[in-house]
């Protein structure tokens, strides 16, 4: 995915971010900033369609401000929520969009959420260019990437629906950074997803992780919710559950994946949303057909560049004292006394060369309604 | 032969008289040629004809509503140039679409002020998220789309993919805002009574300016008989603050019969449903009738094996989707071709469908370089087919380098100065 590369160097304390997923919103400018446009949909639900318009004050001799007032810009569906402390915008589901189950893909959720992330930085005047970076981050060549996404959908999209994605980011104990995001229908109100992701600080250089310094939590604070505020706030939610990582031999498999040229960002890495593709590409077919997917979760630990050739594998995820109920032949854990229709899946994705994870992850998934 | 959901065809469209956009100097009527006319810009503050209905236009993502007309209501072409008070004093008759004016001129003064907005009546064709509408006298298709950030190839302007993704959007949309999208293919009641679709044999892209991240492109499709049993879909792309015309693209459809799979004429029946909606123009982007040659093995120089299709590239058919044909054909192009130059145009002959099982490899040849007199510009063949050898796509792509233009002036500076 590429980011556009846009300079706002007038304001010394502007600060630009870096975002390894691709444009989602790492660190904050120290700059403060009058919150803009003040776009809440109504949270009525009667109305099948609304159209709410980002009202962006312009703040006349402020350079920057008239720099980002496009046309684009300015007459986006989206913008800061009252407090300036998130982010809301509205998307249409494309046709294109819309996989074989004729509802949007969680890829095109990804896309999305990585999509509002960005909006959010640039609305709040940062650039997405993925070099984007703090003076203090960049004078110590530190970037962000991303160490964990989760993404819950209880209810996907149609083609023509529209959706509203509102997104906040704020710190994240002492190595991190988090962006939360809650997806509704703005047709019901409804929540029909819930998203979180976890950033950590590494230097670009030796590619190693990073504490995040006092100046730099300083610089985004001020855009943070004061208050915890998690799109996952209920106690052991499925967001915090470690990831097993799963061993020998494997249940299900599919190697040799490439990475193809849609895939690279900027710097020649695999875009984190293709990952998603990938672990699904080892997902058992008969499961595909049947259920769609709840809740992903996967855990980034090594990039993936253009000439890599990846393996997925898959394979079912036991709970304690759950049972294993052989079926046709393939055994899947059934972990919900309750629940028969609900699967759960733990994956891998490896470099085939050595073996090397790239990442892993855990899936859920419930029957599908006819 | 291609079937994709995303066929256009023609339906009865339930033309309503506030759907003429006669006033409007778009696209001529009908019979002059698409290719000279320029396309008016649907500006930001332009345009605000006003329908009965006293709400402000909504934006999306940076297009601009144009309400369609009223019939007989003067139409202005720069809505800043009318005064709206006077106007309420004259035509008191009119006084519920002057408030609305009103409230139109206001927001904009404010510059887009926040509002809910419902329509009151969905056979207004309103596009408050990009849904589209007709235009036209009721033969074109137009809507907006803003530049996603995940549309954005390697050189931060819109991938040819996220265009052709465009392309099908405002195709299928063409066929759902006329109210007839039955099985998926846009065939119409006759059509579908015959067992007939239409399937896509042939594709024309030329880009002249990829959009990029942030711009708001205006699509607008229709359709034309191509031969006696064929059908054209045009489509002219344009920036929607400049009006500047950023791609072309035709494609070339016939009648299959989807159960025997043979070709078919269209039936009567049929051509009575479809002709009304038949736009009499040239094609928006000339032909190019060159043969597209057959790539093997010995004639092809760059060869990617082992493509798969993954979930996200079937549609709801389980068939892959038209569009991922041209990333795969582009796997094989060398990467030291798309890095130093942009495509340009795009021929595609479409010869089978292919599913979740396939196995594709693409095949790429140089074919020329500097051709057509333009210096740079580079030539290429493309050959995308399952690997057991069944032939999925013919293409030829036409490169020229990036910044084209900025080298034209470079050639003019002076050779030399003291």
């Amino acid at each position: 995915m590429l980011k556009f590369s846009y300079c706002n160097a007038t304001d010394l304390n502007q600060a630009l971010v870096q975002c390894r997923f691709a444009g989602s919103f790492g660190p904050l400018s120290s700059r403060r900033r009058s919150p803009r446009a003040v776009v809440s949909c109504s949270r009525s639900n009667l109305t099948p369609i609304q159209a709410v318009l980002s009202c962006q004050q312009q703040v006349g001799s402020d350079p920057v401000e008239s720099e980002l007032g496009s046309l684009a810009d300015r007459l986006r569906l989206g913008g800061l929520t009252e407090d300036g402390l998130s982010y809301k915008e509205k998307f249409i589901i494309r046709c294109y969009e819309v996989g074989i189950n004729k509802t949007a893909t969680i890829e095109t959720i990804a896309n999305l959420l990585q999509e509002v992330g960005g909006n959010h930085a640039q609305n709040v005047g940062f650039s997405r260019d993925g070099f984007a970076t703090s003076p203090t981050m960049r004078k110590l060549h530190l970037i962000w990437v991303t160490a964990r996404m989760h993404i819950e959908v209880y209810k996907y999209p149609a083609w023509s629906d529209v959706i509203e994605i509102e997104t906040w980011c704020q710190n994240e104990g002492r190595i991190g950074t988090r962006r939360d995001w809650i997806l509704k229908d703005v047709a019901t109100g409804e929540v029909i997803g819930r998203a979180t992701s976890k950033w950590v600080m590494m230097n670009e250089d030796t590619r190693r992780l990073q504490k995040v310094s006092d100046d730099v939590k300083e610089e985004y604070l001020v855009f943070c919710p004061r208050e915890p505020r998690l799109a996952f706030p209920e106690e052991n939610n499925k967001s915090l559950k470690k990831i097993s990582k799963l061993e020998d031999p494997v249940q299900y498999s599919r190697l040799g994946l490439m990475p193809r040229r849609a895939d690279l960002d900027m710097n020649q890495h695999v875009n984190n949303v293709t990952y998603i593709g990938w672990v699904l590409e080892s997902m058992p077919e008969e499961i595909i057909d049947t259920h769609e997917l709840q809740t992903i979760t996967l855990d980034y630990r090594r990039e993936c560049q253009r000439d890599d050739v990846v393996d997925s594998l898959t394979g079912p995820e036991l709970a304690e004292g759950s049972e294993i109920h052989g079926t046709n032949g393939s055994a899947t854990a059934i972990t919900r006394e309750d629940d028969l229709d609900c699967h759960q899946f733990l994956h891998l994705l490896r470099l085939s060369s050595d073996g090397q994870e790239i990442n892993r992850g855990r899936t859920e998934w419930r029957k599908k309604r006819t | 032969m291609v079937a994709t959901a995303a066929t256009s065809s023609f339906f009865p469209i339930t033309s309503s008289p506030d759907s003429i956009d006669s006033k409007n100097k778009k696209l001529g009527n009908g019979s002059t040629n698409l290719g000279g006319i320029k396309l008016k810009p649907s500006a930001s503050s332009g345009s605000l004809q006003v329908k009965a209905n006293a709400q402000a236009p909504p934006k999306i993502n940076g297009t601009t509503v144009v309400m369609t007309p009223v019939e007989g209501f003067p139409s202005e072409d720069a809505a800043s140039s009318l005064p709206p008070r006077t106007f309420i004093n004259q035509l008191p008759d009119w006084s519920m679409l002057l408030a609305a004016m009103t409230t139109i001129f206001l927001a904009a003064e404010k510059q887009w002020m926040m509002l809910d907005w419902k329509p009151k009546r969905p056979d207004m064709l309103i596009d408050p998220f990009g849904i589209g509408r007709i235009v036209q006298d009721g033969l074109v298709f137009r809507q907006n789309f803003s530049i996603r950030s995940y549309e954005i190839g390697a050189d931060r302007t819109a991938s040819i993919e996220t265009l052709m993704n465009h392309l099908q959007e405002t195709a299928i949309n063409h066929c759902k805002s006329a109210g007839l999208l039955g099985d998926g293919f846009g065939a119409t009641p006759g059509m579908c009574r015959k067992n007939l679709i239409w399937v896509v044999t042939r594709m024309q892209v030329v880009v002249d300016r990829y959009p990029t991240w942030g711009d708001v492109v205006q699509v607008d499709t229709w359709v034309s008989a191509s031969g006696k049993n064929g059908m054209r879909r045009d489509w002219l792309v344009s920036n929607s603050k400049t009006g500047e015309i950023l791609t072309r693209a035709s494609s070339v459809w016939v009648m299959m019969n989807k159960l025997t799979r043979r070709l078919s004429k269209i039936p009567e029946e049929v051509r009575g449903e479809i002709e009304p909606h038949f736009m009499n123009s040239d094609p928006v982007v000339a032909e190019d009738n060159r043969k597209l040659v057959k790539l093997d093995d010995s004639t092809a120089q760059y060869v990617r094996k082992g493509l798969t299709p993954r979930w996200s590239d079937l549609d709801v058919n389980q068939h892959v989707n038209n569009v991922k044909y041209v990333g795969w054909i582009l796997e094989s192009t060398p990467l030291g071709i798309v890095e130093s130059h942009e495509l340009c145009s795009m021929t595609l002959e479409y010869r089978r469908e292919c599913g979740r099982d396939s196995v594709l490899q693409s095949l790429t040849a140089v074919s020329g370089v500097g051709n057509l007199g333009n210096m740079g510009e580079i030539e290429c063949q493309h050959l995308l087919q399952l690997e057991e050898g069944s032939e999925i796509v013919r293409g030829r792509t036409q490169w020229r380098p990036k910044n084209a233009k900025s080298f034209g002036k470079m050639d003019q500076v002076p050779a030399q100065s003291a």
